[in-house]
């Protein structure tokens, strides 16, 4: 299918389903940030989610594995104390940096577990925005993959 | 078709949660080159007593059967946690465990 075809056809089912319920979603990254989601590298990735902004590289760690053995599923471990209105989670390995999306519900605690698949060596890249203020804070790592995911 | 396995419990106030989908998660370069269709799940949202305790979109670039965790205030054991999902197609599903 074409791809532009593609996009509509998935936003618009999205909408349509999402609708009724709406007040589940806080804030709708695909709608809103749609180019966030389909750029490759990941410094354009944070400007199309996040905008121009400085970062700041404290207040946000995460813990993930060195060498990955299995590029397939690499455990991830983003944690803050921070007060967090949302996390994203960039990488390089992939044609498109956007892993996921954290909208962080007020008085959570921000200790998230999540499984990725990187297809090669690259850097790991971890952004917050802090609740009101709208500061960023950044943490980032390079993992090894020695096998590939991602059909790679 | 697809199913979620849900683990939650409660302690001292915390409740730390496990939750597991049953998803390929074939982003297009990949289901192009496997020949499977494109599935992946791009919203994952947990809620307990109406109240959202968890929340993210995703892309197909997390690992195949997602696997993730976290811990949040403000449940009771007995609480009931829902999670829903939905794919790249727009289908829901939804799955309900008790907190022990």
């Amino acid at each position: 299918m074409d791809r532009r075809k593609f996009l509509g056809v998935g936003l618009a089912t999205f909408a349509a389903i999402v609708a009724p319920g709406t007040d589940l979603m806080a804030i709708d990254f695909r709608a809103t940030k749609p180019k966030a989601w389909e750029v490759e590298k990941t410094v354009d990735g944070i400007k199309a989610l996040y905008g121009n902004g400085g970062l700041k590289k404290s207040g946000i760690e995460f813990k993930a594995p060195k060498l990955a053995e299995n590029g397939g599923s690499i455990p991830i471990t983003i944690k803050s104390k921070l007060d967090l209105e949302s996390v994203a989670l960039f990488q390089d390995a992939n044609p498109r940096c956007l892993t996921c999306v954290f909208s962080i519900p007020e008085g959570a605690i921000i200790e998230y577990d999540i499984r990725i698949k990187m297809r090669q060596t690259a850097f790991v890249t971890v952004v917050g925005k802090v609740r009101g203020s709208g500061e960023l804070v950044m943490a980032t790592k390079e993992i090894d993959v020695s096998i590939g995911g991602c059909g790679g | 078709m697809a199913k979620m396995k849900i683990k939650a419990k409660e302690k001292k106030g915390v409740v730390k949660v496990k939750a597991m989908f049953t998803n390929l998660m074939a982003d297009r370069e990949q289901a192009k080159k496997t020949g499977v269709k494109t599935e992946f799940i791009k919203y994952i949202v947990a809620t307990v007593n109406d109240k959202v305790v968890y929340e993210v979109t995703t892309s197909g670039f997390m690992s195949e059967n997602p696997l993730v965790k976290f811990k949040f205030k403000g449940a009771k054991k007995g609480d009931k946690i829902i999670f829903t999902t939905i794919d790249n197609e727009g289908k829901k599903q939804t799955g309900k465990k008790k907190i022990k």
